[in-house]
């Protein structure tokens, strides 16, 4: 302990570099903790276990072909099912593109059924009302919130997959536990149906809800076999696994931001070396009097790496707190774009992760100047003037 | 001077090597210090004055022969056990005073004392001591870019002496300093050797130095050449 103050001391010899380096660091480690959040984000709605008891049944072909509605007969007979519901992904657009939310046409009476878990706090009397208006939406807290909604209004949403735009009366509002929950939107199937001529009696997607989780393999084992040899054969999978398709359809981002991560690494791994390394060949007449004065080779090691520590420390910490002050405008921005960030947030396990991996890097990059200042011999040290 | 030898060498070569080519810089040095000796190690340029004195403070390694000073046989020692055995027995002083320029007068003298148990208290109170025989008193919390060359040798010598080493060696000390300070410097050194017994070895080319020793060593070409004492 008696030499932190030595280490502290050295440490701002060179005020303006350390200050410098702590910087990049700091919008390096920002920039990795955010892009890991990120990734841990959309990971969690591939991980979402209020999804754990739910299948999501598509097309064999892919996730663009649609299905007969009545397949849902025969799956609702099943023993396992407690509830089935036709589901269209419709991306209407609500005046501008960067208003974006998922909506849906859903088959409105088993909407609650289905989403239990999402779909938690609402009216019976507004639930009814939807139920009867065949232009009705029922939509989340949040979401009405942040457009001002409220029961009544008229809104329309135009597809950007179908030829057509739906004109929605607001008729009820719902809550979940999560924000992030509350940001959908459904409107009765009919209207699909009725304004798309090829959507008649189709439907991208059912969604089924099981009673117990463990039957979900059996189920979709059933479903699939059942339908093999139909002219439109079927894909099952849970939802989470379905979640992760679509988050695919993004791109490969999963490789894409780990090897920006890994490129960061390297430079913060860089420029710390680089720091180390000179304020490291700039003392060695010093660390050879410290070496002659009898400090052993361990105790020269402590005292330098104690710096490079200290460096990715405090960029560290820094790195993070300035990822973690970002996080609201992340949220509020990136998540109009992208829904999916509605609720970003870095959370303890990132933080860890990325802390983690600085102080790996400093400690890696002050190792190897520092090392070899304790193998120079001391002679040499105390002639190179 | 108490006569037992408190080093002693036994045909002591040093060879540096470039490439494959051996280049001697020591050879067949044969040499008994007394404990309380003080020698004046003179030459010419060249003549490995700085590699001798860097081999009997255990900061370098003979290519041949013994040495044994301090009573260890230095070639005995790991690098970690040399370190500690310079840390309890040698006091450096070096030519151009080698403070480190972040810590105060305090702190540098207080750096050898980092290498003991000693408490805080102890450490003051030992810092405060060598600050005293250096006359220093009140430049403890000045950084060395504060104070003069001779008050910055002068810290060195106080960082020498903190931790009470038998041997001080000194690589030219008044080299880089004016006629006033180096015959500061030069009192202070006779002082330590005479008050505390410190044995003494230091390097030097200048005469009027090498006259305060009590022995002068010449060498000349890597071999001893002549031990003279000198007439007070
Ligand atoms: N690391 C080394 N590699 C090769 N040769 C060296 C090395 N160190 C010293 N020498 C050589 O050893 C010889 C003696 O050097 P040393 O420094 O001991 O001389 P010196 O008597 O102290 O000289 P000066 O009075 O100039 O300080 C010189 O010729 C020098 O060039
Ligand atoms: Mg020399």
């Amino acid at each position: 302990m008696k030499f932190l103050h030595l280490i502290l001391r050295s440490f701002f010899r060179s005020k303006r570099r350390t200050v410098l380096t702590i910087l990049s660091i700091t919008v390096s480690v920002a920039l990795i903790a955010i892009l890991q959040s990120v990734l841990a984000t959309l990971d969690g709605f591939a991980n979402n276990p209020d999804a754990s008891n739910r299948i999501v049944v598509r097309h064999k072909v892919s996730i663009t072909n649609m299905l007969p509605m009545r397949y849902e007969d025969w799956i609702r007979q099943q023993p396992e099912v407690e509830a089935v519901m036709g589901l269209q992904w419709f991306q209407g657009v609500y005046i501008d593109r960067r208003n974006f939310f998922p909506n849906f046409a859903s088959e409105a009476e088993y909407v609650t059924a289905i989403f239990k878990e999402e779909i938690v706090d609402y009216s019976d009397a507004q639930y009814r009302d939807f139920l009867r208006d065949r232009n009705g939406c029922i939509v989340g807290k949040a979401l009405a919130d942040k457009f001002g909604w409220k029961i009544g209004d008229v809104i329309s949403l135009q597809s950007e997959i179908f030829p057509i735009t739906v004109r929605l009366t607001v008729r009820c509002i719902f809550r979940s536990k999560r924000p992030a929950d509350e940001m959908g939107l459904h409107f009765n199937y009919k209207l699909l149906e009725e304004g798309v001529f090829y959507m008649k009696g189709r439907t991208g997607n059912f969604f089924v809800r099981v009673r117990h989780p463990d039957d979900v393999p059996k189920l979709i084992e059933r479903i699939d076999r059942h339908f093999r040899d139909a002219v439109e054969p079927t894909f099952s999978e849970t939802e989470n696994a379905f979640q992760l398709e679509f988050l695919k359809m993004m791109g490969n981002y999963t490789t894409i931001i780990q090897m920006i991560t890994g490129a960061v690494l390297v430079a913060i791994l860089i420029v710390t070396a680089n720091t180390m390394a000179m304020a490291i060949r700039e003392r060695t007449i010093e660390i050879s009097v410290f070496r002659a004065m009898g400090f052993r080779t361990g105790q020269i090691l402590l005292l330098l790496m104690g710096e490079g520590v200290l460096l990715s420390i405090l960029g560290g910490v820094f790195g993070l707190g300035l990822a973690w002050a970002m996080a609201g405008a992340i949220r509020n921005v990136a998540g109009t774009f992208l829904p999916y960030l509605q609720n970003f947030t870095i959370d303890f396990g990132t933080m860890a992760l990325c802390f983690q991996a600085t102080l790996g890097v400093g400690v890696l990059s002050t190792f190897i100047p520092a090392y070899r200042a304790t193998r120079r011999p001391i002679v040499d040290g105390l002639r190179s003037l | 001077m108490n006569g037992e030898p408190i080093i002693r060498l036994r045909r002591l070569a040093k060879s540096y090597y470039r490439e494959t080519l051996e280049i001697p810089v020591l050879q067949g040095i044969d040499l008994d210090i007394p404990a309380g000796g003080y020698y004046a190690l003179m030459g010419p340029s060249g003549s490995g004055k700085t590699t001798l004195l860097n081999l009997i403070a255990g900061i370098d390694r003979p290519s041949a022969g013994e040495l044994d000073v301090c009573g260890f046989a230095l070639n005995g020692l790991d690098d970690d056990e040399l370190a500690a055995w310079r840390s309890a027995y040698v006091g450096f002083i070096f030519q151009n005073y080698n403070l480190v320029p972040v810590l105060t007068a305090f702190e540098n003298v207080e750096l050898p004392l980092l290498l003991t148990p000693m408490g805080r208290r102890e450490r003051r109170e030992r810092v405060v001591e060598a600050m005293e025989r250096v006359n220093l008193m009140d430049r403890m919390e000045n950084y060395p870019r504060q104070l003069s060359g001779g008050q910055e040798q002068r810290v060195a010598v106080a960082r020498a002496i903190v931790s009470n080493p038998e041997l001080l060696v000194a690589d030219e000390p008044t080299g880089a300093l004016d006629a006033k300070n180096a015959e500061e410097i030069m009192a202070l050194l006779e002082g330590l050797n005479r008050d505390l017994g410190k044995t003494i070895v230091m390097v030097t080319h200048d005469p009027k130095a090498a006259h305060h020793a009590r022995h002068q060593i010449h060498l000349e070409k890597g071999v001893l050449d002549r031990t003279v004492e000198v007439n007070r």
